[in-house]
């Protein structure tokens, strides 16, 4: 697991503000953003965002670490990448908000934890860490039946005809779960990464 | 201080705009002789191309008489038109520079009459504004013309139309057979004088310049609002002639973007402002706003901008627009999000101008003058002399200020002081 970031206690501290710039993925391009607006301008879905990414931006070198994590605006991101592409200061919003919000998953903030992305991210890679493959019933009905047992009939039910329509056209096979050849060193790999990871955590 | 004596005492000044003919000016004046080098077949430069000058909203025409009087009195200076330096040689002190000249086919004897224009056919596109109207293949090139003389077109030379043109000329100033010329030449120190030119808005895709008639870019709007522009003057929408009364000036439109030019073109903010004076000053009922990252107007400048803040038709909106989107009746919609409000805005105006950077313009392979800078300025160390928007984005005061600094230079470099 990642270190926990540092909570600041004080006015104008700076501790979460330099910790995001070291540790978040495009971290060290953020302390060049010159709040300009033309990333939350280029939103497609900035009104569903709590806060906008220029906004959320400024929060972080504000110190305000419980409201960015605890805010909706990582996991609605769509990855359009507009807001990358026009940032005049070639700031990596996507990249930041995507790097955000899995530090949001990891300590534990609801509103990153029980999102529709990140549900679906476990699914995939619970399927992706078992078979070496995505099965999609399975990374389907894991992601339907996260959201308890009577929500996950509902959801299936309500796309069984798309179901039906893949096995029809072969996009979708019965029968038992693809798998990867060699599992025994793709989980030796995934091992190897954990350990990797952990040892950049501390 | 070299021991070295320079073997020559001419300064050769490249290029002819505000800061080259106050570098020539000055160091003529101050007892040297000088050679200037001017792309276009006139001096005067980007600064001849503006409306007014800001803050206090004066005709360049009128400093640009009082500078080509001075040109005209002076014996000193030797001017070479539609001329460009292709070939640096030596150092300083001692350079040979290679001169190349575009044929006129117009000999120094043209009365500037006119005649010539009247049969002429062929419409070429304007480069004096920004071809947004064109002229005859017999042209002056504009109103405050130096040298006063005509420019015919290479388009017409060996067809009928040129043998008309030539015929028309009552005093024979018309000269087909013009090859232009190469030749060398002694100097002792060079000033780099080769300004800027706008940075191009087909660039900037999410802003749609090429796409929609009513953006246009900052310096297309100076020759909208001059009184020898491609309207006579009058501030009207491209696609329709219809008089504008929402207008969007949007700031930092390839400035201060790492995407385009990385760096601050100063200039742009109170031309902007100058822009929203120009509009205010012809259309009572305008309502002009003024898109924003930083306003920077230094010192004396505040006041314009003070002056424009207390105008209530006048808004200043905190927002870099991401992008402009096509609306009903051509009206471009400036979208983006109000950086103070946090409100995401879709606004429709009849006219947008885009505030497009300085970049600079260099002649031949670029890099003759030696030394730049990181974005192709001239850079002012050891042998090389920049002046003016050469060396980096400047307003027209700046600029005079430079190119005086850079006569100052280049006499103490042919004089054997500073070498």
């Amino acid at each position: 697991m990642n270190a926990l970031s540092p909570t600041p206690t004080k006015k104008y501290d700076l501790s979460f503000a330099r910790w995001v710039y070291r540790n978040v993925d495009g971290g060290d391009r953020l302390a060049l953003c010159m709040q300009c607006g033309t990333c939350s301008g280029s939103c497609p879905i900035g009104a569903q965002m709590d806060f906008g990414p220029r906004k959320l931006f400024m929060m972080i070198r504000a110190g305000m670490k419980e409201e960015v994590l605890s805010s909706n605006s990582m996991a609605a991101c769509v990855s359009c990448y507009n807001c990358v592409v026009r940032c005049p200061r070639k700031v990596p919003v996507k990249y930041i908000l995507q790097s955000l919000f899995t530090v949001a998953v990891r300590e534990g903030y609801a509103q990153s934890v029980d999102s529709d992305n990140a549900r679906f991210a476990r699914a995939f890679w619970w399927s992706a860490a078992k078979f070496g493959r995505t099965d999609e019933r399975l990374v389907t009905a894991r992601f339907y039946f996260s959201y308890g047992l009577s929500a996950g009939f509902k959801k299936s039910m309500a796309n069984l005809a798309i179901a039906k329509g893949m096995v029809k056209a072969k996009r979708m096979h019965l029968g038992l779960p693809h798998t990867c050849k060699n599992a025994g060193e793709l989980r030796k790999i995934l091992a190897k990464a954990a350990e990797i990871e952990a040892r950049h955590a501390t | 201080m070299t021991d070295k004596q320079p073997q020559s005492r001419t300064i050769m000044v490249v290029g002819g705009g505000i800061a080259g003919i106050t570098a020539a000016v000055e160091a003529a004046e101050a007892g040297y002789d000088v050679v200037m080098v001017e792309k276009s077949p006139t001096l005067g430069g980007r600064v001849a191309q503006m409306n007014r000058y800001f803050p206090k909203l004066c005709h360049p025409t009128c400093g640009l008489e009082i500078n080509y009087q001075r040109i005209k009195t002076s014996k000193r200076i030797n001017l070479f038109t539609l001329s460009t330096v292709a070939a640096v040689k030596g150092s300083a002190g001692a350079y040979t520079v290679t001169v190349k000249t575009e044929p006129r086919f117009v000999k120094p004897n043209c009365t500037a009459c006119g005649d010539c224009a009247q049969v002429a056919e062929t419409a070429i596109a304007d480069p004096f504004n920004y071809g947004m109207k064109t002229v005859k293949a017999a042209w002056l090139p504009h109103t405050m013309a130096f040298p006063m003389r005509y420019v015919v077109a290479p388009e017409v030379v060996r067809t009928p139309e040129g043998e008309r043109i030539k015929a028309a000329c009552k005093i024979g100033a018309v000269d087909l057979d013009d090859q232009g010329a190469s030749f060398d030449l002694e100097v002792g120190a060079i000033v780099w004088a080769t300004g800027w030119k706008p940075y191009p808005a087909a660039n900037l895709t999410a802003y749609r310049w090429a796409e929609l008639p009513n953006v246009i870019t900052n310096v297309e709007m100076e020759r909208l609002a001059s009184p020898d522009g491609p309207t006579g003057g009058r501030i009207v929408r491209p696609s329709d002639g219809a008089v504008p009364k929402r207008v969007a000036l949007i700031q930092c439109a390839g400035s201060r973007d790492l995407n385009h030019l990385g760096y601050c073109s100063r200039i742009c903010c109170l031309a902007s402002m100058k822009h929203a004076a120009y509009v205010r000053e012809q259309v009572a009922e305008a309502e002009v706003d003024v898109y924003y990252i930083d306003l920077r107007a230094h010192d004396k400048l505040e006041s314009f901008m003070r002056r424009l803040k207390a105008d209530p038709q006048v808004r200043f909106v905190k927002s870099k627009p991401a992008r402009i989107e096509a609306g009903a009746e051509d009206n471009p919609v400036v979208c983006g999000e109000n950086t103070l409000t946090r409100d995401v805005y879709a606004q429709p105006y009849d006219l947008v101008v885009l505030a497009t950077g300085m970049q600079a313009s260099v002649e031949g392979d670029g890099r003759l003058a030696g030394s730049y800078d990181d974005y192709g300025f001239v850079f002012t160390e050891g042998e090389t002399i920049g002046a003016g928007v050469a060396s980096g984005p400047l307003d027209v005061s700046m600029s005079v200020q430079s190119a005086t600094a850079a006569a100052c230079k280049a006499i103490q470099v042919v004089s054997g002081v500073r070498g």
